[in-house]
């Protein structure tokens, strides 16, 4: 693979549980050694997005193609890392055990039941555990700062850094805008009205982008009159 | 191999069904192998326990772990999706399989080898192989210990409407398409009643249906699974 090719590509993409749309006409891409940051509401359909991205959902309409395979082939071609929350994991696995599915070796040395750690320990060993193999090609992360401590913060956002510098796609949800100002290369928002896609420089034209930034362009999008985009036939596709 | 070895590690530290079971399981065992060195000849009641536990055990359900997101990492760790499932039968039937094995283990040492063991004829794998996949087909897509469940109404309730059917024995001689058909649905919801016994030739007829039934419901489980889309259930 040619060094930042276009890995990640979603075209066109509509989500729906049942009848409800969650979003619509969705189109973006994402480089190898590039990081998304998904920004949105309840419900705007964040998590949703990233099952697709590892091949759990398919897309009621249009394609998503990770290094241009369909997500679920991807999955058995390259490396992905995924990890949805702490809720995620069995409660009843030994802590130590859980670790060890990821590269082979314990990446948390404590005996307990999972159901027993603090929600911040049971996010630590799911990221742990996911983020230990070597390498990844693709990581998928759906609010991966929730519930750590500054310190566990710190070695996220250093594994993050050090996997995309070496060629990973990276692509991580939050609300929490201040872990992901200044981390991701393109920030894509969702919103029940509209789907935007912007690069770093757009939203801070002079250096780094910050969570005020941030939470200045989600609230303006947020703001911005429905009417004219709820009109049929009107495409809300991301922006690049 | 070493992606199975995987599948089988990753089931062996998250089994599919409570850590109680295996307990349970444990204890059926150290009762039906005390029972069986008492006396041999009960071998076959010896195992009704493991069996029942099996139909339990067995019942594990795929979908809602995998919709709360327990088997997020396996799913995206480069598996295909058909030898999870695979994996996760094994998983669910392995410790009833290795406990129906010791037993039978116990059973043909205490025999000093001389006589075949009743706990693996012909009779006694059907039986096993009925409540190892039935149950596990039915529950695939459904809450934990669903199929279990309604295997067991539905043989309390057909024992209660039709006693003859209970009555039915698995290897007596059948004269006519009607007593087969009997015998088969018998067979199909009681499989007790095989246990122990051993079939030869038009009698193995009996077991067809519940075979063939049992494969086809572990194919349609395993197609509608690797199919489906797995949302996470908070995520809907």
């Amino acid at each position: 693979m040619a060094p930042s090719s276009v890995f990640v590509s979603v075209r066109n993409v509509t989500a729906r549980y049942r009848r409800r749309e969650v979003f619509r006409d969705l189109t973006f891409d994402l480089r190898t050694g590039q990081s998304l940051g998904v920004i949105g509401a309840n419900g705007a359909g964040k998590t949703t997005l990233l099952r697709m991205l590892v091949g759990c959902l398919s897309p009621a309409v249009g394609d998503v193609r990770i290094g241009g395979f369909r997500p679920r082939d991807a999955t058995l071609r390259t490396s992905v890392a995924y990890f949805a929350g702490a809720a995620t994991l069995p409660p009843n696995v030994r802590a130590t055990a859980w670790g060890t599915l990821g590269s082979g070796e314990a990446t948390l040395a404590d005996r307990r039941r999972i159901r027993a750690l603090s929600q911040g320990m049971k996010q630590l060993l799911g990221l742990r555990t996911v983020l230990s193999r070597h390498p990844l090609q693709l990581i998928v992360l759906d609010e991966p700062w929730e519930g750590l401590d500054t310190e566990s913060s710190r070695w996220l956002n250093a594994t993050l850094e050090s996997k995309r510098d070496r060629g990973a796609a990276v692509v991580v949800s939050s609300h929490r805008l201040h872990d992901l100002a200044g981390f991701c290369d393109e920030y894509l928002f969702l919103m029940p009205h509209e789907a935007r896609l912007m690069k770093a420089h757009e939203i801070a034209r002079v250096g780094p982008v910050t969570a005020a930034l941030l939470t200045d362009t989600f609230d303006k999008l947020r703001e911005r009159p429905k009417a004219p985009l709820e009109q049929p036939g009107q495409e809300y596709r991301a922006h690049s | 191999m070493r992606r199975w070895w995987y599948l089988a590690w990753f089931f062996f530290v998250a089994p599919p069904m409570p850590l109680l079971m295996i307990g349970a399981f444990a204890v059926a065992t150290v009762v039906a192998i005390v029972s069986v060195i008492i006396d041999p000849a009960r071998a076959s009641s010896a195992l009704t326990p493991v069996l029942l536990l099996q139909l339990f055990a067995c019942a594990s359900g795929f979908d809602v772990p995998a919709r709360r997101g327990h088997y997020d990492l396996l799913l995206t760790h480069g598996e295909p999706r058909r030898r999870v499932i695979v994996a996760h039968w094994g998983a669910s039937a392995a410790p009833g399989l290795l406990c129906w094995l010791l037993i039978a283990a116990v059973r043909y040492a205490i025999s000093n080898g001389s006589e075949r063991t009743l706990l693996l004829n012909v009779g006694t794998v059907t039986a096993m192989i009925l409540v190892s996949t039935i149950p596990w087909a039915i529950t695939v897509r459904l809450p934990r210990f669903s199929g279990a469940i309604g295997w067991l109404l539905t043989a309390v309730t057909l024992s209660l409407a039709r006693p003859d059917m209970v009555a039915v024995q698995a290897g007596a001689p059948i004269h006519s398409a009607t007593e087969w058909l009997v015998t088969a649905c018998a067979v199909l919801v009681y499989p007790l009643l095989l246990v122990g016994r051993d079939l030869h030739g038009r009698d193995l007829l009996v077991v067809v249906p519940g075979v063939m039934f049992a494969i086809a419901a572990v194919s349609i489980a395993s197609w509608s699974i690797d199919r489906r889309d797995i949302p996470l259930e908070a995520a809907q």
